[in-house]
């Protein structure tokens, strides 16, 4: 099975390089494509001075878009599955082998590397009780169990892959994972531990969160009667 | 009745309206197509404005309190419809903007890979050549 890496890249100078060299270390032969979402500091140089199979786009066009940037990359090179992958470090792709492993035995729509499949308790705080109330509102609108929704360490099939290019809103967020699970594939987790982002900015301020939340939250539940 | 503060807004605002989109129909910032809303709404406010029997008998078959009432609830809702519709029409213009970035970052990453193969095969032929002479 051929599997590609899709590293959405945006203002990620301090730790791409860093976690390119992780994963060509832990993973020897493995294909990547960085997507550089027209950063505006040195992330493009970064690629270019390393050789990165890297592709730029030439404006700031959001997350979704350059993870189907990825996505068409993947489609027309023939991949059968794609892994969305952080360039801040903070995924660790050994896990990568066993979700390739578990998307073919499973035949699984899509694999989430989950920090919290094994029991885990959630964290207090803000993020953590996101987490639980996704994880709730995806049991009600879909039936399907998943602990770690807003884990970004995904494995996409090759017809998801499809769907990616030719469908017209199809992000690489829980909502998705919540259409998918009720229309498509299984929606299959596997115990993953994750690491603190290696360097930059996290997106993660408590506004933000607040904001993530309420947007995902409102999509799975709109999805469930629109789409 | 239409008060007639209101018929006069209704004319002033209609011509400053069709003033400013005719300009920036002029200044080519606004497409011919996308002015004949605002200028069929112009028209149609100045002609509820000058023949007001238009709006008091729709007003009363509807049952609104007065005519000024139904005219305000009309531009409301015209006013609504427009957003709605240039919301959804931002939305299919992200998809066709991003659509490019897409296409122009994997062509020209296609674009690198081709070029790269080609200076390999270059690369390859010249160090043969340029090995020949050592093994010799």
């Amino acid at each position: 099975m051929r599997v590609l890496t899709v590293i959405p890249a945006y203002n990620e100078e301090e730790c791409l390089e860093g976690t390119i060299a992780m994963l060509e270390e832990r993973c020897p032969g493995l294909d990547y494509l960085v997507v550089n979402d027209g950063s505006k500091d040195s992330t493009r140089q970064i690629i270019e001075k390393n050789g990165f199979n890297g592709a730029n786009l030439p404006i700031n066009t959001g997350l979704t878009s350059a993870f189907r940037t990825g996505m068409k990359y993947a489609w027309r090179h023939g991949y059968d599955a794609v892994v969305q992958f952080d360039a801040d470090g903070q995924h660790l792709p050994t896990y990568i082998p066993q979700m390739a492993q578990v998307l073919e035995e499973k035949g699984a729509d899509i694999v989430v590397a989950s920090r919290y499949l094994d029991g885990t308790v959630k964290p207090s705080g803000a993020r953590g009780a996101g987490s639980r109330l996704i994880t709730w509102l995806i049991k009600l609108t879909t039936g399907a169990v998943i602990t770690d929704p807003t884990s970004g360490m995904r494995m996409y099939s090759r017809k998801m892959i499809e769907l990616f290019c030719k469908g017209f809103d199809w992000a690489p967020e829980p909502d998705l994972v919540a259409i998918v699970a009720r229309k498509y594939g299984p929606v299959v987790e596997i115990q993953a531990e994750m690491q603190e982002r290696q360097g930059g900015e996290s997106y993660l301020k408590l506004g933000n969160v607040i904001r993530y939340m309420s947007r995902t939250c409102l999509s799975i539940v709109m999805s469930r009667f629109l789409r | 009745m239409l008060p007639l503060y209101l018929r006069v807004i209704l004319i002033v605002a209609a011509l400053c309206a069709l003033a400013v989109v005719s300009r920036q129909v002029k200044k080519e910032k606004l497409l011919i197509e996308d002015a004949v809303f605002w200028v069929v709404a112009a028209v149609i406010l100045v002609i509820v404005a000058i023949f007001p029997g238009i709006a008091i008998n729709l007003a009363y078959a509807l049952g609104f309190m007065s005519a000024s009432n139904f005219v305000y609830m009309v531009i409301i809702a015209l006013l609504l419809w427009k957003v709605f519709a240039c919301s959804s029409e931002i939305s299919r213009l992200k998809v066709k903007v991003n659509e490019l970035a897409q296409e122009i970052a994997l062509d020209h990453l296609d674009e690198r890979a081709a070029r790269e193969e080609l200076a390999a095969k270059a690369g390859v032929s010249v160090k043969k050549d340029a090995d020949t002479p050592d093994e010799d």
